[in-house]
């Protein structure tokens, strides 16, 4: 039953040395691997036809040529599908939506027959490529892992992250060769905002700017969202945020009701899943005795609004819808 | 005829024994691997005929099928088998050197250090650091947390119960950890961090195949080659030492072996669980008892229900790619409950 024990090991030492080098080697060369990938792919296009208009585009995850105007194009995120339909342009493939699956109702009919490649996180490649696409449009955030294979399908351009519209909108008119649209689509926004904060302003003197609490109801705890989707138009449009409300974080969780003064504002939107849960809590919650003790509260300023077009669509039609919501709320004319 | 064929070197150092009707089930279990793969490659949002699978592999296809086939299916596959294997063969390892039958990389932490590790990239480092660094990140808190099991449990040495109780409460602050973690973090790496803990094949690559290759190549024959050491060691630590085993020692290797394999594969493809807990069992149904036997099988069953369950999840619900480890339990557990009752009065 005595074994070399010494030789084993040394055997087990110079093992455990080698797997460790090589997980460092694949950790490491994965990323030398891909950009190369990139560099092989624009010599190639650059090798074929640079001299009629191949247009490089600068993104998230590197730079992609593409040449002439896409036609087939597949987004990959929420905020491009709702964009896209913006530029008039029907995509062959989208993600499904997060909640009235397979796409938003807001969308309307625009998406019939638009074929679902799976879910924003975890996109089916096989669907992809077999609609032969010739532009996809991605997230760093969502498709970093998925970038090189993407890339093999078609030309991909990703944006860095999935909330920032207006980014989505200047990009996609960049690589759809659509950058009129895209400035007409942004300049529109921005006129819209000015028009708005003029309007507001005049109407409430001296009681703008309004500070704004973001509040969303979970089955088990409370949220206040700072930033986000929500969060950037709202201080586009010149809502302040509470002095408690200030870090750069997307929000905070509440856990306890003791923290509903937390939330204090003059002005609360609020959206909630429809879930019975859901409602549960915010019934409990907002029969507090603190609750009644808030701003918005006491000046009858809350407001529930509709939580795709507020948190999950993050596309730029969205965001007129939204702004168009908050016209309303403020008996605005738009 | 015997019932065992014994292969052993001249100074008895290594010295492996087969079982005759081991060897039958591992060349049937083989055979329904390959098969398996065969449908892996064929099934998927489209069919390719397994003739033309067959064909293509052979290098005679037409390139008709390069991105499905090399690019997407078959490192998938791969991957998911070598995954399998690795968490198989870990359980083995751990449910043999603490003789407790439900010992699995799950309980004792390994699984829960590594969530930890991959967890904090995902909520802090994830758009600033490139997301290849993830395993990196996962395998470091196997091991870490791991280590620290294994000091804390050390009294005068380390015996099986105090770590499994050690592993178990190690285990339960790790999840606390993770969750308060996800809690934390904000809406949009939320649901990245969900797919991570479930376990997914989804965007395995051939880097991920290479770099989880050497693992498999390099731990697994080292558990066959401690295989006489966990014969002996099941039969109890006096035992053992009675035979001149050095328990601590290899106590110590083995649960490295353990952990290595089980760090590995969560590292490449999250937190899927329960193989690492039913491969070994459903082994031991099918196979011949011995640890050297055990562990070709589980390999091969381990690799197995990983594959299939892929296999059922980037292919019921088309076009939805849903994570493997939403099926690992859906498909190992209906089994093992089938195994048990069959056996009930054996």
């Amino acid at each position: 039953m005595v074994l070399n024990t010494y030789k084993q090991f040394k055997l087990f030492g110079l093992i455990l040395i080698m797997a460790f080098v090589f997980m460092l080697a694949g950790c490491g060369n994965t990323e030398q691997e891909q950009v190369q990938d990139q560099e092989q792919e624009q010599e190639q296009t650059n090798g074929e036809e640079n001299s009629d208009g191949a247009r490089e585009i600068t993104h998230a995850m590197g730079t992609t040529e593409i040449e002439g105007t896409p036609e087939r194009i597949v987004t990959l995120y929420q905020g491009a599908t709702d964009s896209i339909l913006e530029f008039g342009v029907t995509p062959v493939g989208v993600v499904e939506s997060w909640v009235q699956q397979p796409t938003y109702e807001y969308l309307g009919d625009q998406l019939e027959g638009v074929q679902i490649v799976g879910t924003e996180t975890q996109p089916n490649l096989e669907e992809i490529a077999k609609l032969n696409p010739d532009l996809i449009i991605a997230s760093k955030l969502r498709h970093e892992e998925i970038y090189a294979q993407l890339s093999e399908i078609a030309p991909t351009v990703s944006h860095e992250t999935v909330f920032d519209f207006q980014g989505t909108v200047e990009l996609m008119g960049q690589a759809m060769n659509k950058e009129d649209k895209a400035n007409e689509l942004l300049t529109n926004w921005e006129d819209r905002v000015a028009d708005f904060k003029g309007k507001v302003s005049e109407k409430l003197g001296d009681e703008w700017p309004t500070n704004v609490s973001i509040l969303n109801f979970r089955a088990d705890h409370a949220r206040i969202y700072f930033t986000g989707f929500a969060g950037s138009i709202l201080a586009e449009l010149g809502f302040t945020r509470p002095e408690n409300q200030q870090s750069e974080e997307w929000g905070i969780q509440l856990t306890d009701k003791e923290s509903i003064p937390e939330m204090n504002a003059d002005v609360f939107y609020i959206f909630n899943e429809e879930d019975p849960a859901v409602q549960q809590t915010f019934e409990e919650w907002t029969n507090h005795p603190l609750w009644a003790n808030l701003d918005a509260v006491k000046n009858d300023q809350v407001y529930m609004v509709d939580e795709v077009i507020w948190n999950m669509a993050g596309g730029i039609k969205a965001a007129n819808l939204m702004l168009d919501d908050i016209y309303d709320r403020f008996e605005l004319e738009k | 005829m015997t019932k065992f064929i014994s292969i052993r070197n001249k100074s008895g150092s290594l010295s492996y024994r087969l079982n005759r009707k081991t060897s039958l089930t591992f060349l049937i279990l083989f055979l329904f691997s390959i098969l398996l793969f065969l449908v892996c490659l064929s099934v998927g949002s489209s069919f390719i005929h397994p003739f033309a699978v067959i064909n293509h592999l052979l290098g005679n296809g037409t390139g008709e099928y390069d991105f499905v086939i090399n690019t997407l299916r078959l490192p998938r596959v791969l991957l998911g088998f070598m995954i399998g294997a690795a968490l198989g063969v870990s359980g083995l390892i751990l449910q043999g050197i603490i003789r407790n039958p439900l010992a699995s990389p799950d309980i004792i932490g390994i699984t829960g250090g590594a969530s930890v590790g991959a967890i904090i990239f995902i909520v802090s480092f994830m758009g600033t650091v490139s997301v290849q660094w993830l395993p990196l990140a996962a395998l470091l808190g196997a091991g870490i947390v791991a280590t620290f099991t294994y000091v804390m449990s050390w009294k005068d040495g380390v015996t099986p119960i105090r770590l499994v109780l050690i592993g178990i409460g190690v285990a339960a602050a790790m999840k606390a950890l993770t969750t308060m973690m996800i809690v934390l973090s904000d809406t949009y790496s939320t649901s990245t961090a969900y797919l991570w803990l479930t376990g997914s094949l989804y965007a395995a690559k051939w880097q991920d195949v290479y770099s989880m290759l050497p693992w498999i190549i390099l731990f697994i024959p080292l558990a066959l080659l401690f295989s006489r050491i966990v014969n002996v060691k099941q039969l109890g630590d006096d035992v053992a030492t009675a035979l001149g085993v050095r328990v601590q020692l290899y106590r110590m290797i083995l649960l490295f072996i353990s952990v290595a394999l089980a760090g590995s594969a969560v590292a490449y493809a999250g937190g899927i669980g329960f193989v690492g807990l039913i491969a070994p069992h459903i082994s031991r149904m099918i196979a011949d008892r011995s640890f050297s036997s055990l562990v070709p099988i589980t390999s091969l069953v381990g690799g197995i229900i990983v594959v299939l369950s892929d296999l059922v999840a980037r292919t019921a619900f088309l076009p939805l790619d849903i994570p493997a480890g939403v099926f690992t339990s859906g498909i190992g557990a209906p089994f093992f409950i089938y195994l048990l009752y069959r056996n009930r009065n054996m």
